[in-house]
């Protein structure tokens, strides 16, 4: 390894965990990554924050060790330290560069005895701290809860699929996006029983499955269908996919399992593949994929494995921010949140037409967020009306003032 | 005249003042001080007092919006701030030490105002963090007897703090039509 272009690693002291992530970044994105924040032990230098905790004390201790190894101090007020590269807050780029590489330059020198310290000038007068008192207060410190090691992953933050605000889809929408079945009206009770799909048939099914396996032998796999691999990381729970997504809505759409079945396979990706080099933008959250794509296979309908007759449960809120938002999704989790209810009853109750509660729950099905109740218990206990709130006028006022207000 | 209010709370750095600002009508009302902090750039200055926001309704009626200070030795003001409140909005920093003791202090703090009213959480920073995951939090809320809504959201994003105060709205009410 070119010694040259290692970044220095830094040791940081007397910084809470805010600070602690801040400086990490601010040394990896603004500094270049000229240095590397490491744990205590293994630095080559040493970054104290002389007005964060204990920064007076811990500077003091660090000199009276007398070490070889080169600190930067940073603090808000001008200060002389001998024997330490001081840097001013607000730290600016260039100060914090050149600080860097003067403590570089300092470590590649031969190694020279470190006169001793005669003290630090402090505003306090707290100067002659004795050895014994300083070692006190670092031990102290070190009894702190242990912070946090942040390391900042850039690639993460340029992941921007998957942390981009979800798509909120209204009933205008719904049939352009979502799609219909022909012959059938899904929101006809009389045609309930048929409006059910086996998720099986389509790409949703396929990709349940290879989730599975992915998880239960902890592998990164791909999922080959003839058409583009979806590639699946249990570990960060990532998919990645390079396909245009209106082509993604009309393959999930499809029922494959007629044609395309024979094909489907699921394969490990050795290592070099499955660490290659991808488009980052191209990955996703499991969980997101898989619920837009059990949306589109859906249609409006309902999964098979739901027996229309009786009560579902929902688990949990869905991170409705991250996925898909399918008409009144929120009010149909707000309602299942509080109790267990049959299709027919969520869409009456809120007044909805069916097709909503059918995709809403067939895609929380597909995550394992919902499910069908099995206790004969829970059947026979009546779901609990729901009370008006005392200020439902007001509380619809804000509603439609932030339904306005959709960056 | 009634003051409605939605009150958004959390540690230092969740984004509350952030959150307000999104989805206020008016510029906040900032009570922030310096920051004694190195990056100056990235924090300049923390909230000691509070925060506050306005959102104006059709109907000429105004929503208040408050951030508590992050700091806890404002502590005393949370029981004055929530009075009259709607509904709690916590805000989590993701890349703090632990998130999970943030969150149970937050809720045992407001425990009675949740259990008047109730609360929506959005997790912060997960795009530097992703750990722990939302799945993790809702398995603590579990062990709390709680079922609130829990979604990663940007602060800055309008849409991201517009959909937590929806499902705080929609936790508050199911019937509502928007």
């Amino acid at each position: 390894m070119d010694k040259t272009k290692r970044p220095l690693k830094v040791a940081l002291h007397g910084m809470d965990g805010r600070s602690y992530k801040m400086m990490s970044m601010y040394l990896q994105g603004p500094c270049k990554g000229l240095a590397v924040v490491v744990d205590q032990g293994n630095e080559d230098i040493d970054i104290f924050d002389l007005d964060g905790v204990n920064g007076e004390a811990l500077i003091t201790a660090h000199l009276e060790k007398q070490t070889q190894k080169p600190a930067i101090v940073l603090s808000l007020h001008e200060r002389m330290i001998e024997n330490v590269l001081m840097v001013k807050k607000p730290v600016k780029i260039d100060d914090m560069l050149a600080a860097l590489s003067k403590a570089k330059a300092l470590l590649d020198k031969p190694a020279t005895p470190i006169k001793r310290q005669d003290a630090v000038v402090g505003d306090k007068g707290n100067d002659n701290l004795d050895t014994q008192a300083v070692a006190k207060k670092a031990d102290q410190v070190d009894e702190k809860p242990v912070l946090k090691k942040f390391v900042l992953n850039t690639d993460e933050q340029k992941k921007t699929s998957k942390h981009q605000a979800a798509m909120q889809l209204d009933e205008k929408g719904f049939g352009a996006f979502i799609g219909n079945v022909p012959g059938i009206d899904v929101n006809d009770p009389k045609q309930f029983a048929r409006a059910s799909y086996n998720t099986k048939e389509y790409f949703q099914g396929y990709v349940e499955s290879a989730y599975k396996i992915c998880h239960s032998k902890g592998q990164v796999r791909q999922l080959n269908s003839g058409w583009n691999p979806l590639i699946i990381f249990p570990h960060s729970q990532e998919i990645w996919l390079d396909v245009d997504e209106n082509q993604l809505r009309s393959f999930s759409g499809l029922s494959i399992n007629a044609t395309l079945g024979s094909k489907m396979s699921i394969t490990p990706l050795s290592q070099d593949s499955s660490t290659a080099d991808r488009k980052l933008e191209r990955f996703q959250s499991m969980d997101a994929f898989l619920w837009k794509i059990a949306c589109w296979a859906s249609k409006g309908r309902y999964p098979a494995s739901i027996d229309i007759s009786q009560p579902v449960y929902l688990k949990h809120w869905p991170n409705f921010t991250r996925i898909l938002v399918t008409p009144h999704a929120l009010r149909i989790s707000a309602l299942l949140i509080q109790g267990p209810r049959t299709l027919a009853n969520v869409a009456e109750v809120l007044n909805i037409k069916p097709q909503y509660v059918f995709v809403f729950i067939s895609a929380a099905c597909a995550l394992g967020l919902a499910g069908q109740v099995k206790r004969e218990a829970d059947v026979l206990v009546q779901s609990p009306e729901i009370k008006p709130n005392k200020n439902q006028g007001l509380l619809g006022r804000i509603l439609s003032t932030l339904r306005g207000k959709k960056a | 005249m009634s003051q409605y209010k939605i009150i958004f709370t959390g540690p230092v750095g969740a984004g509350k003042t952030t959150a307000i600002n999104s989805i206020s009508d008016v510029p906040p009302v900032k009570t922030d001080a310096s920051a004694s902090d190195m990056t100056k750039s990235r924090k300049s200055s923390t909230t000691v007092a509070m925060d506050y926001g306005i959102m104006n309704l059709a109907d000429g009626e105004k929503l208040h919006l408050y951030g508590t200070p992050g700091q806890e030795r404002f502590d005393f003001m949370w029981d004055i701030l929530v009075t009259g409140g709607i509904g709690l909005v916590l805000l989590l920093d993701n890349t703090r030490a632990d998130p999970f003791q943030d969150m149970r202090f937050f809720l045992d703090a407001f425990d009675k105002f949740i259990v008047d009213t109730t609360v929506a959480i959005g997790i912060t920073q997960m795009d530097l963090s992703s750990k722990p995951t939302i799945e993790d939090y809702h398995i603590q809320l579990r062990e709390m007897g709680l079922k609130p809504p829990v979604f990663a959201v940007d602060a800055r994003v309008k849409s991201d703090v517009s959909l937590l105060v929806q499902a705080l709205l929609y936790s508050l009410d199911p019937g509502l039509e928007g």
